[in-house]
């Protein structure tokens, strides 16, 4: 059974649909749906043709590849050229980049097509997309539900199909978690083997670039695309040249599963399919253990305040001098502080602030020392357990999608971050995978943890258990279904 | 851990921030609620030698290349003969 990009890929090689009249397709769906479910905050119909035509001389010169045609969204975080880019902050409002990010030119030049920028948390700060200054997106499952965040929109996009697959980031889940809330796949590549370089910065030790897709077999494609050594991102790294996607014989993996990941803060639902989910790959082969991952919930702590201590001092930039909004003052000092008061949203401002004290004088060695410490720790018990396991499996998130606008506290909020941020703190790659419905029938999120340059395995395993257990969410209507 | 609107203020001076008196109040209570979350760490780890980066490859040579044109990066601002123009800081 093939995924969506390869579908697309054939369709559009054998001549069944043109490169154009795909585009098409997709800008209505966007017409139609996004109003509703408020996925994209730009769409970039003009250079969407334009590279349509250009894939199109591509595929009839026999050059054109896999990616060839697709149309894609990317998160607003990540810098498009030409395209407004804003964080969907209104301190970068009216601001379009004069380059694109490393991931993107990569994607354009295999001939896939921008279709828009999609809707995100504020900066990347928040688990619901709801900080966003142009309204939180919708799930598309269930339109009175969050979508998750801060990848809100490149999720919903993904699920609704207005766009085939989309690029979002992930800091301490921001892939993951909108990717299970919305019954799609979301991919966290190992630190450093996707550059940063045109990703607006929220926590640079922690930031990925990640896809959200239909499937793994998508997330891989994509992934590979992506990949690679870059000059002008000093923590890049090579990744392996091979293919990401490779069978799995599941009878040689052991694959562990923590106990601290499924306490009393884990629904009844999240834990049945998740168990379901471990037996199936249990009967398929897989020797399951189970293993102890201490400091889960200083795990937590820890991310907050090394994510928020980063993020004030990379958001120090937005200060009205060389680009985004401005408001004049008597001095140069008043129109920064008026600027950036006037323009951060509340949560963004929230987390400047408790970055600035964590690294203040006499409260550095007690929050960002210790912090750092606990992430050593976090590195060390993930070594221990790929000691004896392949691959770790948790829940994506504690709960299913909650509802919008419930306006929890704030530690309510970061504490649903639980599961993702740890593989976050140690650089590891990590999937989520639909693996369930609740009652509701809203989507379960499964997420498998792989060690550091172990993407392929990761993405393999997953594919392995979307084949197997062939788990559909109701997705509302797809363009494929359509041609 | 209890903030004073003293210790408040002088951390948004830090970050570059103002805040009316009623925002002030406002945050101050969603302030101590993080800073009580932060203090989930606990105390008994102590910042051992930290790991130095694990890929220290990371230098490239020292060439010139190609960089943006000024005027397409001036252009986000107020600008003026290669300069973004800002009120006066020295006085």
């Amino acid at each position: 059974m093939s995924g969506r990009i390869m579908t697309l890929a054939r369709l559009l090689r054998e001549r069944k649909i043109s490169c154009r009249e795909l585009i098409d397709r997709y800008i209505c769906r966007i017409e139609r749906l996004n109003p509703l479910l408020n996925a994209y905050v730009f769409t970039a119909a003009k250079q969407s043709y334009k590279q349509a035509e250009r894939a199109q001389k591509m595929i009839d010169g026999g050059f054109g590849d896999i990616l060839c045609g697709i149309p894609v969204a990317a998160k607003d975080n990540i810098c498009t050229e030409g395209v407004p880019t804003t964080c969907c902050s209104k301190i970068l409002q009216g601001h379009i980049p004069l380059y694109s990010a490393y991931a993107v030119r990569r994607l354009e030049e295999r001939g896939a097509i921008l279709l828009g920028k999609t809707n995100m948390d504020e900066f990347a700060m928040g688990s619901s997309s709801e900080t966003s200054c142009y309204g939180a997106p919708s799930n598309p499952v269930n339109l009175s539900k969050s979508a998750g965040g801060s990848s809100g929109g490149s999720a919903v996009a993904v699920a609704a199909d207005i766009a085939a697959v989309a690029l979002g980031s992930d800091t301490g889940g921001s892939v993951r978690q909108p990717a299970a809330f919305c019954g799609v796949t979301g991919f966290r590549p190992t630190y450093g083997t996707v550059s940063r370089s045109g990703l607006i910065a929220y926590a640079s030790s922690l930031d990925q670039i990640g896809p959200i897709a239909a499937s793994a077999e998508d997330a891989a494609i994509i992934y590979d695309a992506i990949r690679g050594r870059d000059c002008l991102d000093m923590t890049s790294v090579e990744s392996p040249s091979a293919p990401s996607l490779v069978e799995t014989d599941i009878k040689k993996l052991t694959v562990g599963v923590p106990r601290e990941f499924f306490s009393d803060m884990v629904s009844d639902e999240v834990k049945s399919a998740i168990g379901a989910a471990i037996c199936l790959i249990e009967r398929a082969g897989a020797r399951i253990k189970e293993v102890s991952f201490p400091h889960l919930s200083a795990a937590l702590s820890a991310y907050y305040v090394i994510s928020c201590a980063e993020a004030s001092s990379n958001l120090g930039r937005y200060d009205g001098v060389r680009y985004g909004r401005r408001i004049e003052g008597a001095d140069v000092e008043e129109m920064m502080v008026k600027t950036r008061s006037a323009y951060f949203g509340r949560e963004v401002k929230r987390r400047i602030m408790l970055g600035t004290f964590v690294l203040s004088g006499g409260y550095k060695s007690r929050y960002f020392a210790r912090a750092c410490a606990v992430r050593e720790s976090i590195c060390s018990a993930f070594e221990q357990i790929f000691g004896e396991c392949d691959a770790i499996i948790t829940p994506t998130a504690p709960t299913a999608a909650f509802d919008k606008g419930g306006n929890p506290s704030s530690a309510e909020a970061y504490s649903a971050d639980i599961c993702t941020v740890p593989a976050s703190l140690a650089g590891l790659p990590a999937v989520s995978v639909p693996c369930g419905l609740t009652e509701g029938g809203l989507p379960i999120g499964m997420q498998i943890i792989c060690g550091r340059m172990k993407d392929s395995l990761a993405l393999s395993l997953a594919r392995f258990y979307e084949r197997a257990a062939d788990v559909r969410v109701k997705l509302c209507g797809e363009v494929l279904s359509e041609l | 851990m209890k903030v004073s609107e003293r210790q408040a203020e002088e951390i948004a001076r830090l970050a570059r921030l103002e805040f009316s008196s009623e925002e002030m109040k406002d945050f101050i209570s969603g302030f101590e609620e993080m800073i009580a979350f932060c203090d989930g760490m606990g105390g008994d780890l102590q910042a051992e030698t930290h790991r130095p980066a694990k890929e220290l490859d990371c230098l490239r040579e020292d060439a010139v290349q190609n960089s943006l044109p000024a005027d397409k990066l001036l252009s986000g601002a107020k600008s003026d003969n290669g300069f973004f123009v800002v009120k006066r800081v020295v006085k």
